[in-house]
C-alpha cells in the first residue's frame, strides 16, 4: 500500500476544501447515525427477549432443531422458512441471472440485446407485491385448469422471490463482464480455447467481484422481502417447513405480524428479537458470500489484486 | 467467404512462406480499416510491420488469427492462406477450425494480458484445454516454455504465486512463453515492448531475435530504432494500405531507412 496523497494546503481556495472536507464527513455521519441509532435501539428493545426461548419457546433446543417437537412459542420455526426460502430463491435465481448476465452482455447484439437489457429493465422495477400478486394468479390460474390441487408453498414463493431478484443479479453480471477491457476478451479467443472455456475460465473469474457484489445484494432483498412471500405462501404457525409444496413460517412475515397483532408487551418484545435475528442473518449471509468470494480469489491466485 | 483453395491451384503459398495473405480488406461498422492488402509472412524471418497510430497495424495482425471477428460489425474480404495438413487452405475457409488456427498462430498483446491465475497456471490452463494434456505433461511443457523465454530462473521458486505478482517485463515474457508452449507455426506480437521500460524492452527484443529461428514472427512496431535492428523484412502502413517495403539488405543502408522514416512520419 502506498501512502495516499495529502490534499495541498497551501493551495487557493482552502477555505472551499475545508468546507467541502466538513460536508464530506458530514455526510458520511448522516449515513451511517441512523444505522448505529437502528441497530442501538434494536438491541435495546430485543434484549429482554434475547436466549434460546427466543428461538424455541419452552422446547428444549436439540428437539426443536430437529423438528421432532412443535415449536408455537419461538422463531425457530420462522427462522428455519426464512433459511430455506432464501437458499431456494438463490437456487433459482442466481444460475438463471448469471448466466442471463452472460448472454446479454457476451452474446446478445443489436435489438435482441435491447430488447434484453429492457426487459431486465422493467423486471427490475417491477414492485415486489406484484410479483406476489403474479405468483398467487399463477396458483389460481392452475387450480382451475390442470392442477386443481394445487396451492400457495415454499416453492411458488421462492420462484415468485426468484423473478424479484433475477434483474440484480443479471444487471450485476453484465456490467462486471461489460467492464472489462477489449484486451480481456480477446485472451481467451488467441489462446484457441473454445468460447466455454474463455466465459468460464477467463470472462467469470475476472469479473467475479461486481458478480458477488450484485449476489449479495440480491440475497439480502430475499431475506427481507415480505410483500412476495405474504400472498404465495407465508402463513402464521406453520412450523418447520415441511417441503417444497408446504407452507412455511419466515422472519419479516412474523415480524410484520406481531407487530400488527401483538396482545401482550411481552409478543413486542419477542418481535424486537426476530428483527434482530433478521438482521444478524442477513450480516451472516454476507459474511458469508464474503468469505466465498476470498476462497475463490485464493483459486483465482488474485489475491494481491485490489 | 470464397470456398477453400484445392493444392496446386493458383493462390497456393509462394516458396518460403508460411502464410499468404492476398486482397485482404477489413472494415468495422462499414468503416475501412484496412483495404486491398498484400503480405507473404516468411517462415523462420522476423516481418516488422510499422506505421502511424490508426493505419492498421493492429488490424492486419488481428486479420491473422481472425481475431477481428470479435468485435461487433466486422466484415472481412480477401484471403489469407495457411497450411491445413500440408494444404494451404483459406483460414476462413469453414474446413479450417478457428481454434487450431488462433493455436498455430500464437498472440502476444500490446500490455501484458494475464489470466486471472498462478503464474503455473496461466501456462497450463491453455495447454490442458487446448492441447488436452494431463497435468504432468502441462507442467513439462510450462517448464520448458519458461526456459525458451528465459523466465525461469526468475519465477522457478514461486510458480504457484499469483501471475499479478511479476513485473511488466516478466508478464510480458510469461505471455510470450505461454504462446509459444502451444507450439505455434507463427508468433504475432503487437507492440511487444511499448509498456516495457528501456532495459526490459531491449530484453523482449533480444529475445525475439533469438526466436526466429523457430518461428515465423510478425511484429507491430512504432519504433523504427527497433525496426531496423531486428526486422528481416519491412513492412510501412499507411491509411489501411500496405505503402512500403523492404527487406534486410535495403535497411541496412542509410537512405532506405530514411526513405522509410518519411513514409511513417
Amino acid at each position: 500500500m502506498t501512502a495516499r496523497p495529502r490534499p495541498n494546503r497551501t493551495a487557493p481556495g482552502r477555505g472551499l476544501e475545508r468546507a467541502a472536507r466538513a460536508a464530506a464527513w458530514g455526510c458520511a455521519l448522516a449515513a451511517t447515525l441512523p444505522v448505529a441509532f437502528l441497530v442501538g435501539y434494536l438491541v435495546y428493545e430485543a434484549g429482554p427477549a434475547l436466549g434460546g426461548g427466543l428461538f424455541f419457546g419452552d422446547v428444549p433446543a436439540l428437539p426443536a432443531i430437529l423438528g421432532q417437537r412443535p415449536v408455537w412459542d419461538g422463531i425457530w420455526p420462522a427462522c428455519a422458512g426464512t433459511l430455506a426460502l432464501v437458499a431456494l430463491t438463490s437456487a433459482l435465481a442466481v444460475p438463471l441471472g448469471v448466466a442471463g448476465g452472460i448472454s446479454l452482455s457476451l452474446f446478445a447484439r443489436g435489438r435482441r440485446r435491447r430488447l434484453l437489457r429492457l426487459g431486465v429493465d422493467v423486471l427490475a422495477g417491477i414492485p415486489s407485491i406484484l410479483m406476489g400478486l403474479f405468483g398467487f394468479a399463477l396458483i389460481l390460474f392452475l387450480r382451475r385448469t390442470f392442477l386443481p390441487q394445487a396451492n400457495t408453498c415454499l416453492l411458488l414463493a421462492a420462484a415468485s422471490m426468484a423473478l424479484l431478484i433475477l434483474p440484480y443479479v443479471v444487471g450485476a453480471t453484465a456490467g462486471a463482464l461489460d467492464a472489462l477491457p477489449d484486451a480481456m476478451r480477446l485472451l481467451g479467443p488467441s489462446l484457441g480455447l473454445s468460447t466455454w472455456r474463455t466465459v468460464a475460465g477467463v470472462l467469470l473469474p475476472s469479473a467475479r467481484r461486481g458478480i458477488f457484489g450484485g449476489v449479495i445484494l440480491a440475497v439480502g432483498r430475499a431475506c427481507e422481502d415480505t410483500a412476495v412471500i405474504l400472498m404465495t405462501g407465508v402463513v402464521v404457525g406453520a412450523g418447520l417447513p415441511s417441503g417444497l409444496f408446504g407452507k412455511f413460517e419466515a422472519l419479516p412475515f412474523y415480524i410484520y405480524y406481531t407487530a400488527a397483532q401483538y396482545q401482550t408487551p411481552d409478543e413486542l418484545t419477542r418481535a424486537y428479537g426476530a428483527a434482530l435475528v433478521l438482521l444478524c442473518l442477513a450480516v451472516g449471509l454476507f459474511l458469508c458470500a464474503r468469505a466465498g468470494s476470498r476462497l475463490l480469489e485464493g483459486r483465482y491466485g488474485m489475491g494481491e489484486m485490489r | 467467404m470464397n470456398a477453400g483453395i484445392s493444392p496446386g491451384q493458383e493462390g497456393g503459398l509462394p516458396p518460403d512462406a508460411v502464410m499468404a495473405v492476398r486482397g485482404l480488406g477489413v472494415s468495422f461498422a462499414g468503416r475501412a480499416a484496412l483495404s486491398g492488402v498484400d503480405l507473404d509472412v516468411a517462415g523462420n524471418a522476423l516481418t516488422m510491420i510499422v506505421g502511424r497510430s490508426g493505419s492498421g497495424k493492429t488490424t492486419l495482425l488481428r486479420a491473422l488469427n481472425r481475431l477481428n471477428e470479435c468485435f461487433d460489425g466486422c466484415r472481412t474480404t480477401g484471403r489469407v492462406l495457411f497450411s491445413l495438413d500440408g494444404h494451404p487452405l483459406d483460414i476462413h475457409d469453414r474446413a479450417f477450425p478457428v481454434t487450431e488456427l488462433r493455436r498455430r498462430v500464437g498472440m502476444v498483446f500490446q500490455t501484458p494480458n494475464l489470466l486471472p491465475l498462478s503464474i503455473a497456471a496461466n501456462l497450463t490452463m491453455p495447454l490442458r484445454h487446448v492441447l488436452g494434456m494431463d497435468k504432468a505433461e502441462a507442467r513439462e511443457a510450462a517448464r520448458e516454455a519458461l526456459v525458451a523465454a528465459r523466465l525461469w530462473d526468475e519465477v522457478k521458486d514461486r510458480l504457484e504465486a499469483p501471475a499479478k505478482t511479476l513485473s511488466g517485463g516478466q508478464a510480458q515474457r510469461l505471455c510470450l512463453a505461454r504462446a509459444m508452449a502451444l507450439e505455434p507455426d507463427v508468433l504475432l506480437l503487437d507492440e511487444p515492448a511499448a509498456s516495457l521500460d528501456f532495459m526490459a524492452a531491449r530484453a523482449i527484443e533480444e529475445l525475439l531475435s533469438g526466436l526466429r529461428e523457430r518461428y515465423a514472427l510478425v511484429v507491430v512496431s512504432h519504433g523504427l530504432g527497433s525496426a531496423a535492428r531486428m526486422a528481416d523484412h519491412l513492412v510501412v502502413m499507411r491509411r489501411g494500405q500496405v505503402s512500403a517495403r523492404f527487406a534486410a539488405g535495403d535497411l541496412a543502408r542509410g537512405e532506405a531507412l530514411a526513405q522509410c522514416m518519411e513514409e511513417v512520419f
